[in-house]
Parts: C-alpha cells; sequence; structure tokens
C-alpha cells in the first residue's frame, strides 16, 4: 500500500508556473507534514537560480539543492518539514528516478545530520520524489524509505490536490526560557570549538526537554489523547503548552573539570509547532513543539557561530577584546524569530531570523529567495519575540566570570501522615515507650 | 570559590521562591504552583505518604521576553555541575490547609538549601566538593521525623562530632545511634533493594498472658534462612543464617557498616582467629553459639554473653533474664541445640505465673520471601516452651549493643 499525499491547490498552481521556464531542469523542495496515514504538502519552494543558470541537458547540482534544502529547513517551525524533491523536466520520469533518488537520499541526509534530537520509532521515513512533465502537466509520484538506502526501492504514492489543505490545522507555541552553561576546553577556546562544545550542550539540553512533563493548556493530556475534540473545519485552534524540567538524576560526572572558559545561553525564544487536522494526538504535539525548540536554538547559534567564522572573529555584539589577566568577555545576541505566513489565510507561517542590526528588508529577501514566498514588512510577525539587547556597559560588569554552577536540585518529596495514620504511628510510638519502662 | 558557590546557593533559593517552581504529585495527574497563590483544584489522597517531585517551569506567560544573548568567556577556571539531591518531609495532618501545608513544605525547602550550602563549604578541600545528601531519621515522638544533611562519601565514622551535637539538640540519650546513615526511615512505600524481608515479626499478634508483658528485639533486622543467596545450605546452614539475621541487625541500626557476610566468609573468620582448620573453610560444617560469638567478635567487633542450659525444659525459667536483655541489648538472640539452631526475637513473660512464650525466627524456611507464608506457617511465630528439646542441651549468643551513637 502506497503512501497518500494531499497536497494545497496552491502548490499546483506554483508548480505549472515552473512548468512554463524555459531553461533547463526546475528542481525544488516539498514542505509539508507526515502523518502515519498520510502526508500533507503545504508549499513548494524551487531551488534558487543559481548565477549560471542550468542548461536544458544538464542534471541538477546535488550540492546546490541540498544545501537549499539545509537552509529551507532552518526556516520550518515545528511541524512542516522538508517531504521530497520535485522536478520539473523533459526527461522521461522513469529516467529521471535515479536523480531524484539521489537528490531526495541526499536531502535528507544533510537535513538529518543537522539534527539534535533523536529520531522517534514512530517517525514515517517515506520521502516523496514528484515528477512533473512540463508539457502535459503529469505528475508521476514516487515515494524511497530513508530508513535502508541499500534495500530502497521506488514505491508508488497517490498525489491528490485538495483546497484548503491546512486552514484548520492547530498550532502549539510556548515561550521557552534558555540558560545553557557549557564549559571551554582549557586550552582551545576559538570559534570552532565554541561550536563543539555548544552542541554537547545543546544536546544535553535536548535530552532534558524530552524528558520534561508537557501541559497543553494547563493540562497534561495522556499521549494517545487527541487534541482537537469534534471541532468543526475551518475553525483554528491555538494551544499554549508550558513544559516543566527536572535535572538529571545522574550525572555522569560530578568532578570538577579544568576549563578554559565557558559559554552561556540565556534568553527566551519562542517555540511553534503546527498539527495537521486530521485527530493529532497530544504525544505529537508535544514531539513536534520540543523538537522545534532545540531547534530553533541550534539554529540560531549556528547562524551566529557563520556569522563569526566568515567575519574573521569580528565580534557581532558589543564586546570588546578585554586582555586583562588573560580572561575577555563577549556578549552576542542571537538573532530574534520572525513568522511570516505561507498563504493568505492558513494559520501555518515560515519563519527566519532576523539580527537586529539588520533591516527587515533581509528578511524578505530571504523569504524570496529560499521559499519563493512574496512578503511586503508588514505581513511579517515580529511581536512573538524580542531582540535581545546588550548594553555597552554589560561586557565590562563582570570581567572575571567564574564558572563554577551547580544546576537545579532533584528531589524528591513526601508530605506524609493523614491523621488517621498518625494515630496509628503515636499508638505504635506508645508501645515500645511502654515496653522500655520496667 | 566559596563566594562562588553561595552565589549558586543564592540563585537555587530564588528558584524554588519563584513562580516558575513547580510541584507534581508523583503517579497522578495534580501540578501545583506553590508561589502562585496556589491554584491547585485538588482531593486529598488518602494515602499516608505523598511524593511530590520539584520541576521548574521552563516556560513563561506574558510578554514576550527577549531573544537569548550567547556569551563568551575566556578565563581560565574550573568547572563544576552537579545536581543537588534536595529531600524534604513535612508531616501534616487532615485539619491543616493545603496552603499551609505546601507553606511548610517550602519553608522546609529552603531551609535545607541553606544546610547544603552550609556542609558543602564546611567539606570542600582544595577543587573537590562532596554532594550534600538530605537523609530522614525517625526520633522517638514527639520529635518525628528530622532531615538531618551530611557530605557524601564521608564515613559515618568521621561524623561523630556532628551526630554528638543532633543528640544535644534534640536531647537524645547517648546509648542508640539515631543519626548514623543505616538508621536512616525508610518510607512504607519504598521497596527494599536487597529483596530480603525486613522485621516478619511484626504482622504477628503477640500472646496475652495473665501479667504478662512482651519485650522484643529493638530496631531492624532481616530474615536469613535456607537456600537464600544461590546458597544450598539445606540441613547444615542454619547457625549460619541465624548468624547472618543478628549480622544484618547491626549493619541496619548503622553499628558497622559491614554486609552480611556469607558462609564462606563466616568460616574464614573462624579460621583466621585459630578456631578452625583450613579444611573448615568451603565445608558443610555445623557451627554452634560459640563459632557465632567468635565470629561476631572477628567481623563485627562485637562481644557476646553466652547462656548455657543443661536441658531444654530449663529455658522456661529463663523468662526474666531473655527479658532483661530485650530491653538493655535488644539484640536478636542465636539459640543452639539438640541439632538445631533458631533466632530468638522476643520473649513474652509472666514474672507472677512464670508463663513464657518465646518469638522464633525459623531459619530452616527453604521458600521464597513471602512475609505471608512465613508467618502463617509459622517460619516466624510464636511458641511454647515445649518448643525446645526437652532433654538436650543448649547454648545461647546474647550479642551485646555497643552503647555508642
Amino acid at each position: 500500500m502506497g503512501r497518500s499525499y494531499i497536497v494545497e491547490e496552491a502548490v499546483e498552481g506554483y508548480l505549472t508556473k515552473q512548468c512554463e521556464q524555459k531553461a533547463g531542469p526546475v528542481t525544488g523542495l516539498l514542505i509539508g507534514q507526515s502523518s502515519t496515514q498520510r502526508e500533507f504538502v503545504v508549499t513548494a519552494t524551487r531551488t534558487p537560480q543559481r548565477e549560471e543558470p542550468l542548461a536544458a541537458g544538464d542534471s541538477p547540482d546535488k550540492q546546490w539543492v541540498t544545501e537549499h534544502a539545509r537552509q529551507v529547513s532552518r526556516m520550518l517551525p515545528g511541524g512542516l518539514s522538508v517531504l521530497g524533491v520535485f522536478i520539473v523536466t523533459d526527461i522521461d520520469a522513469k529516467d529521471s528516478l535515479a536523480t531524484l533518488r539521489k537528490l531526495v537520499f541526499a536531502v535528507e541526509n544533510l537535513i538529518s545530520s543537522e539534527r539534535l534530537w533523536n529520531p522517534a520509532d514512530d517517525d514515517v521515513t517515506d520521502c516523496v520524489a514528484l515528477h512533473v512533465n512540463p508539457k502535459t502537466r503529469k505528475t508521476f509520484c514516487r515515494t524511497f524509505d530513508i530508513k535502508d538506502p541499500k534495500q530502497s526501492v521506488a514505491k508508488p504514492a497517490d498525489w491528490k490536490y485538495q483546497s484548503g489543505v491546512c486552514s484548520s490545522w492547530s498550532t502549539v507555541s510556548c515561550s521557552l526560557s534558555v540558560d545553557m552553561l557549557v564549559p571551554l576546553p582549557d586550552d582551545r577556546t576559538d570559534l570552532e570549538d565554541m561550536d563543539k562544545c555548544l552542541k554537547e550542550g545543546l544536546k544535553v539540553w535536548a535530552h532534558q526537554l524530552e524528558s520534561a512533563v508537557c501541559l497543553i493548556d494547563g493540562r497534561k493530556l495522556s499521549e494517545d489523547m487527541e487534541l482537537v475534540g469534534g471541532q468543526k473545519r475551518n475553525v483554528r485552534q491555538t494551544y499554549t503548552a508550558q513544559l516543566l524540567i527536572t535535572p538529571d538524576e545522574r550525572r555522569a560526572t560530578d568532578v570538577v573539570q579544568r576549563c578554559g572558559g565557558s559559554v552561556s545561553v540565556r534568553g527566551a525564544i519562542h517555540s511553534r509547532a503546527y498539527l495537521h487536522s486530521n485527530k493529532p494526538k497530544a504525544k505529537l504535539a508535544e514531539k513536534l513543539l520540543k523538537r522545534d525548540a532545540v531547534s530553533t536554538v541550534a539554529t540560531r547559534a549556528q547562524m551566529l557561530l557563520e556569522e563569526l567564522l566568515t567575519s574573521d572573529g569580528e565580534s557581532k555584539g558589543s564586546g570588546r577584546d578585554r586582555p586583562q589577566r588573560g580572561t575577555h568577555n563577549e556578549l552576542f545576541c542571537l538573532p530574534h524569530r520572525i513568522f511570516c505566513p505561507v498563504k493568505a489565510s492558513g494559520p501555518v507561517c515560515v519563519c527566519d531570523y532576523h539580527f537586529s542590526d539588520e533591516g527587515l528588508s533581509v528578511v524578505t529577501d530571504r523569504l524570496k529567495e529560499m521559499l519563493d514566498i512574496d512578503a511586503a514588512e508588514k505581513d511579517l510577525d515580529t511581536r512573538q519575540e524580542t531582540p535581545a539587547e546588550v548594553l555597552e556597559g554589560e561586557a565590562a560588569a563582570e570581567p572575571t566570570v567564574e564558572t563554577i554552577e551547580a544546576l537545579e536540585p532533584k528531589r524528591n518529596r513526601y508530605i506524609g501522615v493523614a491523621m488517621a495514620t498518625v494515630v496509628a504511628f503515636l499508638a505504635t510510638a506508645a508501645s515500645m515507650l511502654y515496653l522500655n519502662d520496667v | 570559590m566559596h563566594k562562588v558557590i553561595s552565589r549558586t546557593f543564592e540563585t537555587l533559593q530564588s528558584q524554588v521562591k519563584s513562580e516558575s517552581c513547580v510541584l507534581t504529585v508523583c503517579d497522578s495527574p495534580v501540578i501545583i504552583w506553590p508561589n502562585r497563590g496556589l491554584e491547585c483544584k485538588f482531593l486529598f489522597l488518602i494515602q499516608s505518604v505523598i511524593n511530590l517531585r520539584l520541576m521548574m517551569e521552563a516556560t513563561k506567560t506574558g510578554r514576550p521576553l527577549s531573544a537569548p544573548i550567547l556569551s563568551r568567556t575566556v578565563h581560565k577556571s574550573h568547572f563544576l555541575s552537579t545536581t543537588f539531591p534536595v529531600d524534604c518531609v513535612v508531616r501534616t495532618t487532615v485539619n491543616e490547609t493545603i496552603k499551609d501545608a505546601f507553606e511548610r513544605l517550602l519553608e522546609a525547602l529552603t531551609h535545607q538549601l541553606c544546610e547544603m550550602e552550609k556542609v558543602t563549604l564546611q567539606h570542600i578541600k582544595g577543587t573537590t566538593l562532596l554532594v550534600p545528601q538530605p537523609l530522614h531519621f525517625l526520633l522517638p515522638e514527639p520529635k518525628g521525623l528530622v532531615t538531618v544533611v551530611y557530605p557524601a562519601g564521608v564515613p559515618d565514622s568521621q561524623l561523630e562530632t556532628q551526630r554528638k551535637e543532633l543528640h544535644q539538640q534534640f536531647e537524645l540519650p547517648d546509648d542508640w545511634p539515631y543519626f548514623r546513615r543505616a538508621n536512616a526511615y525508610h518510607f512504607p512505600n519504598e521497596p527494599y533493594k536487597d529483596g530480603y524481608l525486613r522485621n516478619p515479626h511484626l504482622g504477628l499478634t503477640h500472646p496475652t498472658l495473665d501479667n504478662g508483658k512482651v519485650y522484643l528485639v529493638q530496631g531492624f533486622y532481616s530474615y536469613h534462612h535456607y537456600m537464600q543467596d544461590h546458597v544450598d545450605d539445606n540441613g547444615w546452614g542454619c547457625a549460619y543464617r541465624s548468624l547472618q539475621t543478628i549480622c544484618s541487625w547491626f549493619q541496619q541500626q548503622g553499628f558497622v557498616e559491614r554486609a552480611v557476610p556469607t558462609h564462606r566468609e563466616i568460616q574464614q573468620a573462624l579460621l583466621d582467629v585459630g578456631d578452625k582448620q583450613a579444611s573448615f573453610v568451603g565445608s558443610r560444617q555445623w557451627i554452634g553459639s560459640i563459632e557465632v560469638q567468635v565470629v561476631l567478635n572477628q567481623l563485627l567487633g562485637v562481644t557476646s554473653k553466652i547462656m548455657f542450659v543443661s536441658q531444654g525444659s530449663e529455658l522456661a525459667s529463663k523468662g526474666r533474664e531473655l527479658a532483661n536483655h530485650f530491653l538493655t541489648d535488644g539484640t536478636p538472640i542465636m539459640i543452639g541445640g539438640g541439632v538445631l539452631a533458631h533466632t530468638i526475637l522476643g520473649v513474652a513473660w509472666s514474672e507472677t505465673s512464670g508463663q513464657i512464650r518465646y518469638l522464633i525466627l525459623d531459619p530452616h524456611y527453604t521458600g521464597a520471601e513471602d512475609s505471608q507464608v512465613i508467618t502463617d506457617k509459622g517460619w516466624c511465630g510464636w511458641k511454647g516452651p515445649d518448643f525446645w528439646d526437652q532433654i538436650a542441651y543448649y547454648n545461647l549468643c546474647l550479642p551485646q549493643r555497643p552503647k555508642v551513637i
């Protein structure tokens, strides 16, 4: 039995437009959400033009396509992911299957290598490969199971257009505070080491989040409970989530380590996940939200590091080198998250990250380039997060930041002994006293 | 370093007092925000012990907060990350309001953090930090449960000064080690990790004799019997098992830290003192009360008195001695004679009528740790004077409790 893809009508229009391209093959990404029964495709975006566009007979540039996918993946909030690849080409569908297969696997490999969370057992592992014939507009849809690259054969899949696919999707969101402190190794404190250490720290945080208790609209729902009960179509649901964390029971090291410094990330992020309207379960909401939280912090840290590395270590924040006693402290503002709706009417948004010293046009340009979305600055939702501010004086406040810190305590507590038991308890004690006084 | 530690504790204190502090009731969907005016809809549970878990809410509602700042510090220093195992107990009654009970719980938590800070700072050595561990101790009424914070890794033997202070503070006599770690209170809903039954005699109804009183072993012991620990000692190991029961008593009251010895270790001890030949170790030879006394001395440093009766019928007249033993020492007694060994856990005795019953723990049981079976079938039960072989002679080993704290 093959997979079923329910595709937003607007995607059909978009693919048709790609058919009208004169030049060589057009590739692109299909974006949406998987569920065990079917997949929902919400939008599509063509691979951005390179400087030298492909000619008619060229095969797609795998590197370029996968890099595009990586960038796009960072712009997708929870619940949205790159489902697969499409290609619009004259070449026969069966013949381009091999190319598609290569692209699908390459894209998936790159995206999953950046993930800091572990895949769950119930994750869908099929990716879609869509071939569109530009003359006949016919679609040829296959899926590959990326779990097993060697064995994987193309399986046929259904491709159906429908209007308002995501118009009644739910949104779960929260404002999550981040407080991470990671030591840097004793002798290496440059940017690459910071990158590695941060990733480790993020993994630990991701693990903590994974075991955090998730409340939805103030209640802890059991995993299989459906989130939306008896909802009418076209009524949007938004849920607020709360996450309660406990520290790890057993820390691998209670040992004091020498370090050359530390990196901390402190602040708050807005995390969000979209859920399809086909009876989504609480477990899914929790999983997608938590993954989004980890991804958004990781993406921002990554973006900052990339900026720093390319500008050769020049700081973007207001830190200054303080050569006093071989110590210095630099503060960098991580970019804040901005959302942009995919279509005028649906609740689903994509996002981008904005450094406060850039204009908003940077965001609209990126949205156009990466996701082929024409957005005006007024369409952007900038209210979910406020940009961080680092005051000039802050860097001077603590020139020697010591890094001994204890995490939150673990606790088991007992409120004990209601009245009935107190009586019994006293009685036992009394009889013991009685015995003792001879 | 002290300053940093104190500052860290300050942060923890403020976290506990903040609105992000959350208490969840284990095994139930109830969640409480104690610092938010206690808005919790709940039903007080009939359980006698309610376990709560402290968590922190990582999400915030209200105005959007500012995006994260990454701070990179280059500074040669030391880094320590640890989890403090905070554990508080509050005893409450049905009459107390939920709000008051939780306020007291939070006070206890804050107080414990202070105690932990003190203990941590007190026991820093260079860059090594000892984790402060809270333990609960059940003191005689009306004092009830008391929580003490000890540094992990420091053995009881080095903490005597602290225990002396506690004894003074709580006005406790100096002859029972209330505050040794082994005497930490075991909550009724916690299973024992080692799988042995504790105090199976507690489920029994004690005999009522005219003008009689019941004198029992004090404290806790584990029931050791045939076939445990994958050792098939059926037919020869009864005295060894009785000895193990006695050793468990000394371990659980905190007098010794040594684990209960195996048959081999017992035999080795007897070889070490020169009481037996080398061939004894690994054999299935029986031991008697004298050997029990020797091993208790050799392995645990415990002295014992030996009581001898030339015939079993005389045991009926030993009520006073046995009663006194349980009053002053309170340790289990090993009795051997007539090819059998048993453990005496208590005596019911009437001074006026001379009637006597013995609470016997029988090491000849070969079944599983089923307290129902053990009490129903009399493997732990009250026996009359006819339980003993009236003609055989018996030796009793009465271990003496060291009068220490």
